[in-house]
Order: structure tokens, then C-alpha cells, then sequence
């Protein structure tokens, strides 16, 4: 890939909007070219400072009441003749009409909420350890070896069970920063197929597994006790998911 | 709605007309709603504020002005201190966004602030993601040349 190739990409690597091989080939550019390395961090630094200042406006109070109210007459109009079980047209397009006014009334949830950041992040992180000599800071398959490397590392110690038996295999584990905060990643493989498992010691809700998908990764964040998790691999959803009941076990058993 | 306050504003560039396309927008979406084939319902909505804003430029005179607020120079300011206040490097944020060309400003808006991902930027605009992609990286761009020098001079500063 040459520079005149890498520019836009670039942009689109910025974004999250790259398939992973071409995100793959962007940052072995990146790698290679100081040139294009340094613009990308000028990008990179470019989106932080526009996120920083946070340059929107904000609806004005009085229009937001003004087009409140308004949708309220409107709304009542559409009960009504909603009510008339003979007036079928007006009435589909009436239970359309309010479906689709509710959906761009209700607060929506922020698409570029924290968990979001950090799950980009996390995913930055697993495709950058990917490539040649970014994956270990220390490569065993014995989690006698591996756990205690954390100590002194980190003030928690990370689950690092054998799941041999289950079709995970440990090969090692690596010290990370994610959204400021020190981060034990453990590698694991199933198969071909690389999985990283990140903890970090910040409580979140308990229990509950909550899935993503981005850029054909399959992102899982949960949380247990004292302790959050994140594990991201391109194996199938519900490979993952078994492997998060496995490591969220052996946690809950100190292994 | 904050995302069709927030985009209207940006594409005239005044507080007051942006509030007018909004309710305009918000009724002409009223009025078609049996012309909403499901999807993004979001995506939707910006796209007719888009072209409710789209009109209303073609309709202004060019020599309309902008917001105070936006061609306030913070840089002006007699106290180089106070130009490092996170107000008004806000502001000059905001003018650099508000100084690109219209097709490149609006790509900017949807993406960095409203967030919106390229092929829904490309719903809302009615051009191919690969231009979506080419119009981000003119903005970004022209942005670096213009807030990359305030960034020195303020590390430079003792």
C-alpha cells in the first residue's frame, strides 16, 4: 500500500469503518510510513479536540416546548381517530405517524455513550496486539506462569484458568491501558482464532453479559464484583459467550 | 431533535433560522409520514431537515450574517490568557467547523458531532459512502491547517 492509497483510508480507519483485513493493512502502513503515522495521529488528535469542546448547540428550551405541545395536539388528533375502528387508512398511517414521532422524541441513547468509547478502544487494542510481536508480554500456556507475572503489575489479579479441556487454549497475557485505567489482557486461542480478555478492576452492573458487534469482532463486556471484563475475538457470538461463562466461573472461584 | 436543532444550525449558521427550519422540518415530516418506508427514523428526519435548510439558503441572500457568537475572534482578545480560556477555544473550534464549505461542513457535523456512521452520513446527504469518506478527509484537513497553528502557539506560551 502506498501513501496516495493510505490517505483516505485513513480517515475511514479513523472512524471504525474499515473490514478488519483492510484495517490490518491501514495500520501496517501506519507502521511502516512515519509520514502517514504522524498524519493519522494529527487526525487522531483532531477528532479528541472536537470531542473536547463539544462544538454542538443545544435545542433551545422554548422550541423544545414549543414542538412538544404542538405534537401533542397532534397526537391527540391521532388517538381520536384512532378510536374510529371505520377510518382504517387514517389509522395506520396515524399508529405509524406516532411510532415514528416517539422514536425521534424519546431521549435516544447516546450512540457515542463511554461503553461504546471503550469497546472501540478495547477493539483498537486486540487488532493492534495482532499483528507480529504485539501479542505477549509474556507467552506460556501455563497459568502458573502467567497469573503471577501480573503481580506488582496490576493491585488485582486476573482469572487465568487452564480451559484446555473446554477448546481454549492460554498463550499468554500482557499489561494494557484501557480508557486510562491499567488493564491484564490474557490471550487465549480457540482454534485459529485469537481472543483477548481484558480485566480491569472498575465495579459495573453485575450479571449481565452484553454482546456487540464491530467491524466483524464480536465485542462482551460484563462485570463481576470488584471487577469488569471485556473479551473480543472474531470466533462465533456464542463461542464467546461460553468463553465468558468460563472465565467469569473461574473468577468467581479466585483461579 | 437535538440532532435537527443541532444540524440546521450548523447548515445556516444562525440560531434563530435554525429553529424555524426545525418546526418546519418537524411538520413537513408530519405531513409525510406515509412517505417513511421504516429504517432509521433518525436518518430520516435529518435528511428533511437537510433539504428544508437547503431550501432556505437558496432562498437567503449570500450576505446574511452569521451568528455573533461565531464571528466573535477570540484571538482579538487583549489578554492572551484569556484566548487559552476553554471558551474560547470552543469558539474557535466552532468557527473553523463553520468556515468550511457547506458540503464539507456537513459530512463533519454528522460524523464527529452527531456521530452518525458513513452510510447513514450517506442516507442523510444522498451520496455514495466513498464520497462520504473523501468529503471527511478535505474537512479534516482544512481543520488541521487552521487549528493546528493555535495548538503550537499555545504550547508556546510560558
Amino acid at each position: 500500500m502506498n501513501c496516495r492509497d493510505a490517505e483516505p483510508l485513513l480517515h475511514a480507519r479513523l472512524d471504525n469503518e474499515l473490514d478488519v483485513a483492510s484495517a490490518i493493512t491501514v495500520d501496517r502502513h501506519l507502521s511502516e510510513c512515519r509520514a502517514c503515522a504522524a498524519q493519522y495521529t494529527a487526525l487522531v488528535n483532531l477528532q479528541k479536540e472536537i470531542a473536547a469542546r463539544q462544538p454542538g448547540y443545544t435545542l433551545p428550551p422554548k422550541l423544545e416546548g414549543k414542538l412538544a405541545s404542538r405534537f401533542t395536539e397532534k397526537a391527540t388528533l391521532l388517538a381520536w381517530l384512532w378510536s374510529r375502528p371505520w377510518q382504517s387508512a387514517p389509522t395506520v398511517v396515524g399508529v405509524a405517524a406516532s411510532i415514528v414521532l416517539l422514536m425521534i422524541f424519546l431521549p435516544r441513547m447516546r450512540t457515542a455513550g463511554s461503553t461504546n468509547i471503550i469497546a472501540a478502544e478495547i477493539l483498537d487494542n486486540h487488532l493492534r496486539a495482532l499483528q507480529p510481536g504485539h501479542l505477549f508480554d509474556v507467552e506460556s500456556s501455563d497459568q502458573h506462569t502467567v497469573k503471577p507475572w501480573f503481580q506488582g503489575k496490576t493491585d488485582f489479579s486476573p482469572p487465568v484458568p487452564d480451559l484446555t479441556n473446554d477448546g481454549f487454549i492460554l498463550v499468554g497475557g500482557r499489561l494494557e491501558v484501557i480508557h486510562q485505567q491499567p488493564a491484564a489482557a490474557i490471550v487465549y486461542k480457540r482454534r485459529q482464532h485469537v481472543i483477548s480478555l481484558y480485566a480491569s478492576s472498575s465495579p459495573g452492573a453485575e450479571g449481565k453479559f452484553v454482546l456487540q458487534e464491530l467491524g466483524g469482532y464480536h465485542l462482551l463486556h460484563w462485570s463481576h464484583g470488584e471487577m469488569s471484563y471485556w473479551a473480543v475475538s472474531d470466533v462465533a457470538a456464542a463461542d464467546l459467550r461460553d468463553f465468558a461463562s468460563l472465565i467469569d466461573g473461574a473468577a468467581g472461584n479466585g483461579r | 431533535m437535538r440532532s435537527a436543532y443541532n444540524l440546521a444550525r450548523w447548515l445556516v449558521r444562525n440560531g434563530d433560522d435554525a429553529e424555524d427550519i426545525v418546526q418546519e422540518a418537524f411538520l413537513k415530516a408530519f405531513k409525510a409520514i406515509d412517505s417513511f418506508r421504516g429504517g432509521d427514523a433518525r436518518v430520516w428526519m435529518l435528511s428533511i431537515v437537510r433539504n428544508t435548510a437547503m431550501n432556505f439558503l437558496r432562498k437567503r441572500k449570500p450576505d446574511v450574517t452569521m451568528d455573533l457568537d461565531q464571528l466573535e475572534p477570540s484571538d482579538r482578545s487583549p489578554n492572551p490568557e484569556q484566548a487559552l480560556l476553554e471558551q474560547s477555544r470552543r469558539e474557535q473550534v466552532r468557527r473553523a467547523i463553520a468556515r468550511l464549505e457547506p458540503e464539507f461542513r456537513e459530512a463533519l457535523v454528522l460524523r464527529e458531532i452527531e456521530g452518525l456512521s458513513y452510510k447513514e452520513i450517506a442516507a442523510v446527504l444522498e451520496i455514495p459512502a466513498g464520497t462520504v469518506m473523501s468529503r471527511l478527509s478535505r474537512a479534516r484537513q482544512r481543520l488541521l491547517n487552521e487549528l493546528a497553528p493555535a495548538e503550537e502557539v499555545r504550547h508556546e506560551l510560558p
